[in-house]
């Protein structure tokens, strides 16, 4: 092999190892267990072979990664927790970093093929991919959301993510000195852009004086800029900050470094991250999402279920960062506690617009 | 709206956030210049600084110091720029697609190299922002220039050190006629191999300090892909500079305003969707390159791989 060959060799493995490293994780699952028994001398009877129990395989499509702090690991958490509770009887692989559509479909469709019974697509933007894909393998289930339009092997899962916008924009009402309360969105869409309707109805439900400042970075995860413009919130007076996707990771940094600023999370629970910082988080409950669509699939019906996450099925939570609760009036806490259960009861509906 | 835009503190937040995002893209596109000074295009500037950033984050999470941090990105970045220059002049690969295998190289290890070792995500304390005495107390300006960490001052000291290294110095010629007519530069005694090896590792080396720069001196966190495309950008910004270093202050200046801009029109809710906000810099961006077609280009060699004696 002459040089250039070489370089050009070495020029294409290169790439061939990092897609290797970011590749499919496969999670390890439990080795099946061997158990030696001692061998009788003399067989009388043969036992009837035991038909091995079929295993339920589960691929999930992440278009982050699974230890986001947010969207794509509130999902991976709930899978990976059922995935304990079935044990053996479940197989369950991931693939991260699928964000573009066709790299999902290639995945998506590579899972099928491989005769997965239940392939999760974490995200609104592939619906047209998982439809497309789902008449190709009639036999498997699909999944995708925020959405919800479905097909014969298609479930979609619907977060309503403003309610849990709504009780957290009233907090924010309620604890703002400044009169300031900011938005760090992502994009206007899916999941975010119901939070953020949800969260401007609850400050306003307190206090309709306090402005809202409302920004967008046009992407899930430009870190920087979403720390940045979560400062420019800062300079501009918001001492409470929230926001949605990945990049809340970044909000919740910046509101950290300064003093009497709070954040307010959605997905996943960002406390650890910023214990003084995360007043209250608006959580996922995924395990029960993806439970009913193991029961469904395994009792026949693969698909066409709109599986709506939300208060009154405890699928949505809030949960108060309990060394911070204290520093919340009781009075304001009331009336929180009181918006949720007029939430779950369906006294309380949030229109979006 | 009109009297917000004037305001006092609408003006000095544009340009103090400016000054904080322009200083990743300075180092990154000085180190590029000097790569592409020498002839070597090195696209995988954007994973170097992936694994710059990630190093700098572990190496100042273990050691609590951000020092540190700056010198395992700078490390790791030259480590890496001398692999890009054992592919592009020893093995002449092509260097548009060798480039884009660092790239995706950087983005893999680092993100890899991040699961093992944290596997959640989590924060330094990083450059504390420092107010110079005297200087930062000045109206409009302290608060604009003298009131940033010391990266931010490393980054715009370095524009006419490379200015003066480019143009004052022996290396500096001798770069340039590498870049421009390596035959004529090995004619004339310079050792061509050895002055495109120093360059492209002293552009990983930028590259590196310009992801440390995102992980200990402005976000303090490292996650996933943090560069988000920060890497091409200065690549482009050195086109937009015709290679010269005053050339690309200018440039990413000029980028990190207006996305500083639209931040902040943003924030005082100006009115006009934000999708139309967010794509001002690019915009801006493509401009620029597209009205600087036809123009003296960048160096001659730039890209070609040089076979000593012949073709």
């Amino acid at each position: 092999m002459n040089r250039k060959m070489l370089g050009f060799a070495l020029a294409l493995l290169v790439p061939l190892s990092a897609l290797a490293a970011c590749g499919p994780t496969p999670v390890p699952t439990a080795a099946p267990v061997v158990v030696t028994k001692e061998v009788p001398v003399v067989v009388t009877a043969t036992p009837a072979p035991t038909k091995p129990a079929k295993v339920f395989k589960v691929a999930l499509i992440l278009p982050s990664t699974m230890d986001d702090l947010a969207w794509s690991q509130s999902m991976y958490q709930g899978v990976k927790k059922v995935k304990e509770e079935m044990g053996p009887a479940m197989e369950f692989t991931v693939s991260e970093n699928l964000y573009k559509i066709v790299d999902a479909g290639a995945a998506i469709r590579d899972y099928a093929g491989k005769g997965y019974d239940l392939v999760i697509a974490h995200g609104s933007q592939y619906q047209t991919v998982v439809r497309d894909i789902a008449r190709e393998f009639p036999k498997t289930s699909f999944a995708y959301g925020t959405g919800f339009q479905t097909g014969p092997n298609i479930f979609a899962y619907d977060p309503q993510a403003q309610q849990g916008g709504y009780m957290l924009g009233m907090l924010a009402a309620g604890m703002t000195k400044s009169g300031k309360v900011g938005i760090v969105g992502p994009v206007k869409g899916g999941d975010a852009i119901k939070y953020n309707e949800g969260f401007k109805q609850g400050v306003a439900a307190i206090n309709p004086k306090v402005i809202v400042l409302e920004t967008y970075t046009g992407s899930f995860a430009e870190f920087v800029k979403a720390k940045e413009m979560a400062a420019t919130h800062m300079d501009a007076g918001a001492d409470v900050l929230t926001g949605t996707a990945q990049q809340s990771v970044s909000i919740t940094k910046a509101a950290a470094e300064r003093k009497g600023v709070y954040m307010l999370c959605s997905d996943m629970d960002q406390s650890k991250l910023a214990p003084d910082t995360v007043l209250a988080s608006q959580i996922y409950q995924w395990d029960e999402v993806v439970r009913r669509m193991i029961t469904l699939n395994k009792s026949g019906i693969l698909g066409g279920e709109r599986l709506v996450l939300d208060f009154s099925g405890g699928k949505l939570q809030l949960v108060y960062n309990p060394k911070l609760e204290g520093n919340i009036p009781k009075d304001l806490k009331d009336k929180v506690e009181k918006a949720k259960q007029d939430i779950i009861s369906g006294k309380l509906e949030i229109k979006l617009p | 709206m009109v009297e917000q835009l004037l305001a006092q503190g609408f003006i000095i937040g544009v340009l103090a956030t400016s000054i904080r995002l322009t200083a990743p893209m300075l180092f990154a596109a000085l180190g590029e210049m000097f790569a592409e000074r020498a002839g070597v295009l090195n696209l995988g500037v954007e994973g170097i600084m992936l694994m710059g950033a990630y190093f700098a984050f572990w190496a100042s999470f273990t050691s609590e110091s951000p020092w540190l941090g700056l010198v395992a990105g700078m490390a790791i970045g030259g480590l890496m720029g001398l692999g890009m220059a054992f592919i592009s002049v020893n093995l002449r690969a092509n260097q548009g697609i060798s480039g884009i295998g660092i790239y995706l190289l950087g983005w893999g290890l680092s993100s890899l190299f991040f699961r093992l070792t944290f596997g959640a995500i989590s924060g330094v304390a990083g450059f504390q922002p420092v107010n110079i005495p005297i200087l930062s107390a000045i109206p409009v300006l302290g608060p604009v220039l003298f009131q940033h960490n010391v990266v931010v001052y490393i980054a715009l000291l370095l524009v006419p050190l490379s200015y003066v290294v480019l143009f004052k110095t022996t290396f500096g010629l001798s770069l340039r006629a590498v870049g421009e007519n390596p035959e004529a530069a090995d004619t004339m005694g310079i050792q061509v191999y050895l002055i495109q090896y120093v360059c492209v590792i002293l552009g990983g080396i930028l590259a590196g300090l310009a992801g440390a720069f995102l992980t200990v001196g402005q976000m303090n966190m490292f996650v996933d892909n943090i560069t988000a495309g920060r890497g091409f950008i200065a690549i482009a910004l050195v086109y937009f500079g015709r290679w010269s270093p005053y050339g690309i202050l200018a440039g990413s200046f000029l980028f990190s305003i207006v996305d500083a801009l639209q931040m902040w029109m943003q924030v005082i809710g100006f009115g006009v969707p934000y999708e139309v906000l967010v794509m001002q810099p690019y915009i801006l961006t493509v401009l620029v390159l597209a009205l600087a077609v036809g123009r003296s280009g960048g160096p001659a060699a730039l890209s070609k791989p040089y076979v000593r004696g012949g073709t």
